[in-house]
């Protein structure tokens, strides 16, 4: 039969109509090839695929018995919830003991979208750099064998460094300073003590918290060497993301921008995940306009100069529905398939956009794209 | 463990095998798939939300419902008890609102909880929401109507206001410390169904002063006289009013001609001083018609500028306030893959414009409809000069300017 699926050779772009049948014992996902051949010459490097997943499978911790998982991804015990110094300015949920931000809960079911003062813009300028900075610290260690939880100590340093409170940390209980979210995880992921492994793909999404305002920003970057189809999902995730930016300028309605990216998606085979969309972002870190990835929606708002929000498409290669792990927080694709992410906080000026958080080196490309 | 990995043979592959069975089961699901409606049943203390409650859940009837009690969508606490009744059979479940994440979510907490909860414990037929009292049904509304595109389990059926006959027009006319609107004003403005309740405790007189009032507040929600909270169901429930394809049944029973509230309807229900004006506000419905087509963009842009924008004013330079929108448009192009009718919701600053169902399309309402029917619920402000005796009352949500507005996108120089 054919699933449109291609061969997972590097290089080797043919349909796929075989599985490797061991895989398919181990209920690893994926492994498509398009001949005996094709596979015989990966060979050597596939089959560590093997001896991974048994490792996996050796591993005890099972926080939730019973739970059925959508795909491979287990979750790994986490290390304690670090802290930062008293003298880094910090936002209302820090000190809440159930992490609630107040300022955000009481401006919710208002779509009021505010237009930024010179002052304001200063602030999410500087601190959406000093994410940019963190991000790019994080992104510089991924590789095989470094375990999520070392990301996320890395991102607090960084943090901690430039006087910035790492947004995510007891964001309603949330218990890491940022969001690490592996394969077939949507998005946050919690930094656990799992090793990234050969293939993976993993998005590491970054706020700051610097002088009042929040800065946000997330990749996707590849764990040593990834199959095709999983280079062409993040691929064209960021295309997502950069087709969405272009439309942004004054007069734009927001309820548009989920229409772009779902026909570029949907145009690659792709489909949009609808249950997570961008967001206003200043001094609070979620906060209208709501700014869904999907078309159809009844979004409230046109943008003019000196809004401030993040558009952050999140793109499956399956079916666009998620599932939530019993820890409340991770999201995972329902059929266990990879979904990709990015995300830009940007500033609507008279003219157009400024991407606050675009990278300055390298042309503004993303880190998978520039890698060694 | 076997260790599958020693050997270096390598094994031969195999065809490919779909081992998606939850996808395929999803397709068969998704295409006997009803959604559970959900009805927001607001009013005051008193007017009888209780009783009326009662009477659904233990009426005889087929449906399995479940009335999620008082303070929904308010306050932190995680458990919100549950009352389902099924055939006259009443018990108790806990509604788990799970202390996730409401960032970046398009779903509200409650909304997955009741998702959740039908999951693990079997549907619902229906779905029953009592706000408090002084809920403002409102942002209540906007959390349940959510976007088709979601797939969600349940879906905004309508809301249903109770007021009580004999303390309604006390109610209405509250004055609020800080001038605004008062929440008995708003639950009548953004109700689809009006109960009048305990009738049988007032004269015909007051009944029909306080029926007066309440539909020059809302001329459109369609309006039920009742004691003890009973009624047809079928006369509240299952409206569709705001989901995908809808059907005209609201539409039918409603006067189509806007009655000008007389002088003595003019209640002095709130005031505050600005510049050397008296400032009245009470909330009123506007029935615009024209016979123009349309087309979609138009309706898009007009519905924006008066809902999003707030720049359309009056002839005093006053925004106009709009709370709630109902219309019916014949759309310019019949040919197009554009449906010919469509219906527009609109809740505050949220609307949906929803086609007409195919077997509706033909029937006598529409063919007597005219191509644009607008009805607007929002605040009028009556205005007394506080230098002289003489009082001009002014009208805040002017037809004349709701339909220039309408026109000059219509008609662009």
């Amino acid at each position: 039969m054919s699933t449109g699926a291609l061969c997972e050779t590097p290089g080797c772009d043919q349909e796929a109509r075989l599985q490797c049948p061991t895989c398919l014992k181990l209920d690893i996902k994926g492994s498509f090839f398009c001949t005996q051949e094709c596979f015989k010459k990966v060979w050597n490097v596939h089959k560590s695929v093997h001896k991974k997943e048994t490792v996996t499978e050796s591993v005890a911790y099972n926080p939730w018995p019973g739970f059925p998982f959508t795909g491979s991804l287990r979750p790994y015990p986490q290390t304690p919830k670090r802290t930062i110094p008293s003298h880094i300015g910090r936002p209302d949920y820090a000190d809440h003991p159930e992490g609630h931000p107040l300022g955000e809960q009481s401006a919710r079911g208002s779509s009021y979208i505010k237009a930024l003062s010179d002052e304001e813009k200063e602030g999410m300028k500087v601190v959406s750099k000093l994410g940019r900075e963190i991000l790019e610290e994080a992104a510089n260690a991924v590789a095989v064998g470094v375990t999520t939880d070392e990301i996320d100590r890395i991102v607090h340093e960084a943090c901690v460094e430039r006087e910035c409170y790492p947004s995510p940390l007891n964001y309603y209980e949330f218990p890491k300073s940022c969001c690490t979210s592996i394969n077939e995880v949507i998005c946050h992921g919690i930094p656990d003590m799992r090793p990234m492994q050969n293939g993976d793909i993993c998005n590491i999404d970054v706020t700051a918290y610097h002088r009042g305002f929040h800065g946000d920003l997330n990749e996707t970057l590849f764990v040593g060497q990834v199959s095709e189809s999983a280079k062409k999902l993040v691929q064209v995730t960021w295309e997502c993301l950069e087709k969405a930016i272009e439309i942004v300028k004054p007069g734009v309605k927001y309820r548009d921008v989920g229409a772009t990216i779902q026909k570029h998606a949907q145009s690659n085979g792709f489909s949009v995940v609808r249950s997570y969309c961008g967001h206003g972002i200043h001094q609070l870190f979620h906060t209208a306009p709501n700014i869904p990835h999907y078309a159809k929606n009844k979004a409230v708002g046109i943008m003019k100069a000196g809004h401030c929000f993040t558009i952050e498409p999140m793109i499956s290669e399956g079916v666009w529905k998620d599932e939530q792990w019993p820890d409340n927080w991770t999201a995972v694709t329902q059929d266990g398939k990879l979904s990709a992410q990015f995300e830009h906080t940007m500033l609507v000026t008279e003219t157009g956009v400024d991407v606050l958080t675009r990278r300055l080196e390298k042309d503004g490309l993303p880190y998978f794209m520039t890698a060694r | 463990m076997e260790n599958l990995d020693d050997s270096d043979v390598i094994p031969d592959l195999v065809g490919i095998v779909d081992n998606s069975p939850s996808l395929s089961s999803l397709t068969v699901e998704n295409s006997v798939f009803q959604t559970v409606p959900v009805t927001i049943v607001t009013g005051f203390l008193g007017a009888g939300k209780t009783t009326f409650l009662n009477f659904i859940l233990t009426e005889q009837h087929e449906k399995r419902i479940a009335v999620i009690l008082n303070e929904f969508g308010e306050g932190s606490v995680l458990e919100k008890s549950l009352a389902v009744g099924t055939q006259g059979d009443l018990y108790e479940e806990w509604l788990e609102l799970r202390n996730g994440c409401l960032c970046c979510s398009v779903k509200d907490n409650g909304v997955k909880a009741i998702e959740n909860l039908m999951k693990k414990k079997g549907r619902f037929d229906y779905i029953l929401l009592e706000t408090t009292g002084l809920a403002d049904p409102g942002p209540i509304a906007s959390l349940f109507w959510l976007d088709s595109e979601l797939c969600s389990d349940i879906h905004l059926d309508g809301v249903i206001t109770l007021v009580d006959a004999k303390h309604g027009l006390r109610q209405i006319n509250d004055i609020k410390p800080d001038g605004s609107v008062n929440e008995a004003i708003r639950q009548i403005a953004l109700a689809d169904v009006i109960l009048l309740n305990k009738e049988d405790l007032v004269t015909s007189e007051d009944l029909s002063e306080l029926k007066n009032h309440i539909q020059t507040i809302n001329s459109e929600a369609a309006f039920i006289t009742t004691h003890h909270g009973r009624v047809n169901l079928d006369e509240v429930l299952d409206l569709g009013l705001y989901y995908q394809t809808t059907n005209l049944r609201s539409f039918k029973n409603t006067p189509t001609k806007f009655s000008n509230p007389s002088k003595s309807h003019i209640d002095l229900v709130s005031y505050g001083k600005q510049d050397k004006y008296l400032l009245i506000y009470s909330v009123r419905s506007v029935t615009l018609e024209l016979n123009e087509r349309l087309t979609p963009e138009v309706v898009d842009a007009y519905l924006q500028r008066l809902l999003w924008e707030k720049d359309v004013v009056n002839s005093l330079g006053l925004t106009l306030e709009i709370f709630r929108i109902k219309g019916i448009v014949r759309y310019s192009q019949p040919e197009t893959d554009h449906p010919s009718f469509v219906i527009i919701q609109a809740v505050y600053d949220t609307y949906d414009i929803l086609p007409v169902k195919g077997e509706s399309r033909n029937s006598d309402d529409l063919r007597s409809q005219p191509d644009v029917r607008f009805v607007f619920i929002g605040i009028i402000s009556l205005f007394e000069k506080t230098s002289s005796s003489a009082v001009l009352y002014r009208r805040n949500l002017e037809l004349g300017i709701l339909k220039n507005a309408l026109l000059q996108l219509l008609h662009p120089e």
